[in-house]
This record gives C-alpha cells, sequence and structure tokens, in this order.
C-alpha cells in the first residue's frame, strides 16, 4: 500500500492511469486535480515515512488503494442523507468517509451516527478535514469528490469500496488515555457543549467544576465503550457558562477525565508500541492534530502510521484524540 | 466458525452484562458501549430483543473480519 506525500504532477499521472485515491491537502491543490477515483479532503498537516509529522502546503498525501478496490462509488452525502451511509451499496467491503470541520454533517454525524441504520454493518473509516491552524476562522474546511471534481463544505463524501475476493478488512485505534480514578461524569444530554454536569449524580456547573478541580483540558474526557476508549476532547471553558468540545457527550454514557499521563510524547510512542498491527496490513490511517499539537509530532514519526493530521477522526462514529487505522488482511 | 444463531442464550447474556468478554472487534465494543447501559436502565424482553438483534447482525455482517472470528472463538468457544 502506498502513502506518501506527492507532487501534484504525480497525483495527476496516478489519477489518469486509474488508481483509486484517498488524498488530503491544500484546497488549491486539490482543485488543480483531474476528474477521476478519488476523494478528498482539505488539511496541510501530515505525518509522512520521511519526514514524520510535518506542514506542506506544496505537496498532497495520497493513500493509494487501488489493490484492495476492486470497484468502488462515490457519494456526497447531506445531514438528511447521511444516515443511509450503512445501507447504501450493498455488499461494499468498507465505505471511506470525510466530513468537514465545523459543518451540518459533521454536527449531525457526531450526534447521530451511532444511531445510524445497521451501525456497524461494514466498516467505516476515514476523517474531519481541516485548515492551518493559522487559518481558523477564515477559510473553511473542504471535501472533494474526485468524480465529479467537486467540492463541499456542508456536505460528506464517501467512497463505497468493494473489495477483492479473499479480502477482508479491519478498523483499528490507538488511544493513549484510559479513565482516571476521578469522579463519574454524566451528561442530560447529547451535544457538543454542555453547561452543567452531574458529578457522581449531584448537577453541577460544567465550568466551575472544571476550574475547582484544576483538571487539565489537554486530557480529554474518556467512555469505556466494553473496553474500548473513546475520547471527548476540550475545545473551550468559559468560566461560569458553557465548555465547548471537540465531540458529543451522550446522555447514558458514563465519562472520566482521563488518568494523566507524565509524557504526552513518550505515552503516545508506547502506545505506537504496544498496539502496533503488522505494517504491511495498514492500508490507511490517520491522527488527530490534538496529537500532533501535544505530543509534538512535527518533525516525530509514528511508524507504521502515516497519514493526514485531522480534525477528528472517524471509526464508526466521531473520535477525538485518537489513530484510527485500516487493516487490510487476506482470508 | 459461523455465527451462531440469535436465539443462542450467550447473546442475550452479554447485553445484559451477566457474561463479559474481552472482545477485539471494535463497531461491535462500540454498540455494547450504548446496548448494555440501555438494557441495564430497562431489561424488558423487547429491549434484550433488539440489543441482541443488533449485536447479531454486527457480527453477521462482518463475518469475514478476523476481528470477529477471533471474538467468535472467545465467546462461544
Amino acid at each position: 500500500m502506498q502513502q506518501n506525500t506527492f507532487s501534484i504532477a504525480e497525483v495527476e499521472k496516478a489519477i489518469k492511469d486509474g488508481r483509486t485515491l484517498l488524498i488530503a491537502g491544500e484546497e488549491a491543490l486539490l482543485q488543480a486535480l483531474p476528474q477521476g477515483k478519488w476523494v478528498g479532503g482539505t488539511i496541510p498537516y501530515f505525518v509522512s515515512p520521511d519526514k514524520g509529522g510535518e506542514v506542506n502546503k506544496e505537496q498532497v498525501f495520497v493513500t493509494d488503494i487501488s489493490e484492495v478496490a476492486a470497484s468502488i462509488t462515490v457519494g456526497v452525502y447531506t445531514q438528511d442523507t447521511l444516515g443511509k451511509v450503512y445501507t447504501d451499496e450493498d455488499g461494499c467491503g468498507f465505505s471511506f468517509i470525510i466530513v468537514p470541520a465545523a459543518s451540518e454533517v459533521h454536527a449531525s454525524f457526531a450526534v447521530n451516527g451511532p444511531n445510524y441504520k445497521d451501525f456497524g454493518s461494514r466498516p467505516l473509516i476515514g476523517w474531519v478535514s481541516g485548515v492551518h491552524l493559522d487559518d481558523l476562522g477564515k477559510v473553511t474546511p473542504k471535501v472533494f469528490d474526485g468524480i465529479t471534481g467537486k467540492s463541499f463544505e456542508q456536505e460528506a463524501v464517501v467512497m463505497h469500496v468493494m473489495l477483492p475476493a479473499g479480502k477482508s478488512v479491519d478498523v483499528g485505534i490507538i488511544n493513549l488515555f484510559e479513565q482516571g480514578e476521578g469522579d463519574v461524569l454524566t451528561f442530560a444530554t447529547d451535544g457538543f457543549a454542555a453547561t452543567e454536569v452531574m458529578v457522581n449524580g449531584v448537577k453541577e456547573n460544567f465550568a466551575d467544576y472544571i476550574t475547582k478541580n484544576n483538571l487539565d483540558t489537554k486530557l480529554p474526557l474518556v467512555a469505556d465503550y466494553y473496553g474500548a476508549m473513546v475520547n471527548i476532547s476540550f475545545q473551550s471553558v468559559e468560566p461560569g457558562g458553557e465548555v465547548k468540545l471537540y465531540a458529543p457527550v451522550f446522555s447514558g454514557i458514563r465519562y472520566k477525565h482521563a488518568q494523566a499521563v507524565s509524557n504526552y510524547g513518550e505515552a503516545f510512542s508506547d502506545q505506537l508500541k504496544k498496539n502496533s498491527p503488522d505494517a504491511n496490513s495498514v492500508a490507511f490511517s490517520c491522527n488527530c492534530i490534538l496529537n500532533y499539537l501535544y505530543s509534538g509530532l512535527e518533525g516525530n514519526k509514528t511508524d507504521p502510521f502515516v497519514g493526514p493530521v485531522t480534525f477528528g477522526e472517524i471509526a464508526y462514529q466521531l473520535l477525538n484524540q485518537t489513530l484510527v487505522y485500516l487493516e487490510v488482511h487476506d482470508n | 466458525m459461523s455465527v451462531p444463531p440469535k436465539n443462542n442464550p450467550i447473546w442475550a447474556d452479554i447485553v445484559t452484562g451477566r457474561k463479559t468478554f474481552t472482545l477485539k472487534f471494535l463497531a461491535a465494543k462500540i454498540l455494547l458501549g450504548r446496548v448494555v447501559r440501555t438494557v441495564s436502565a430497562s431489561p424488558t424482553a423487547a429491549n434484550v430483543n433488539d440489543a441482541v438483534a443488533q449485536l447479531h447482525a454486527v457480527y453477521e455482517k462482518n463475518a469475514g473480519s478476523p476481528s470477529v472470528k477471533e471474538d467468535l472463538k472467545v465467546i462461544f468457544g
């Protein structure tokens, strides 16, 4: 599986050769690509095999999945149609999704994704597109449907991939966080923001609770989904007001603030070593912009994982501060 | 191994929390993270049956996945 940064000229040739590609890069670069079998999303941050973490506005990051794509279809979904993502294209081996950050479809997928019809009936993996951090609020994240060459700000693009005979895939995650020993936190409603929290069953102002307990907001809330740790990262805390999050909390789910890690970079490296699958089986991976920033990934490698650095990761549902990957196996 | 039918009682044992297993298949873990709590809050026959149907479907539709095969061995031996 080929995953690396390439010039536009190189990618143009691959597209014209009929390769099936997942592409990440600056908007102007993606706009310059010819129509073909690809989907893309905007982001200038990558972890590349040669340089490790980098900001790259001259090249795009390409994952060539031609070897595992017997055929593909590409769909563009609104917040009203994305609920069909598991039921469209019956028989496909997996679906790859890119969602623009801060869009209607991002908010809708985050909250409603776990309840979509036939949830989990096929692997769903992908990422949330973004922008350079200096451009936050100035430039809108986009996704691209390479078949038509069109870009979208409020829709998700999904490549449904039919696998060749004898292949199967699995989705995995790597998360360095575990639940700490502290309070059990629950929420009355689903959403990306919360004013109130139930602390061991007692209602409190969430922002005041964070301030009073001096919680490190670099560490996420963590929910235990039958052994899979799922993070909710903090975006901002307004004293006495709202706490904004990068993924929604759900009512009925019990969260705890993550156990502190003494050295974020080392802890992440340890998790990579403990959980790494066979490097040759990894077809795609992406990692969170918060891991990139807090782990100091610029110039550092996360072998065997490379790929775009994202504003959210998708492994069936929206995740935060998590590395997600797709493995391909021979049956 | 093939996916045991929905009426195998172990499926209900899982969604009610009577039996727990260390699983690998991520979609099942995420699903169970929700449905075990739903069933625990209201363990009606309808809720148990619905949870079993969802869990069984996720395993059946991903039967070729290596992590599903490993889970089935862990759960059903």
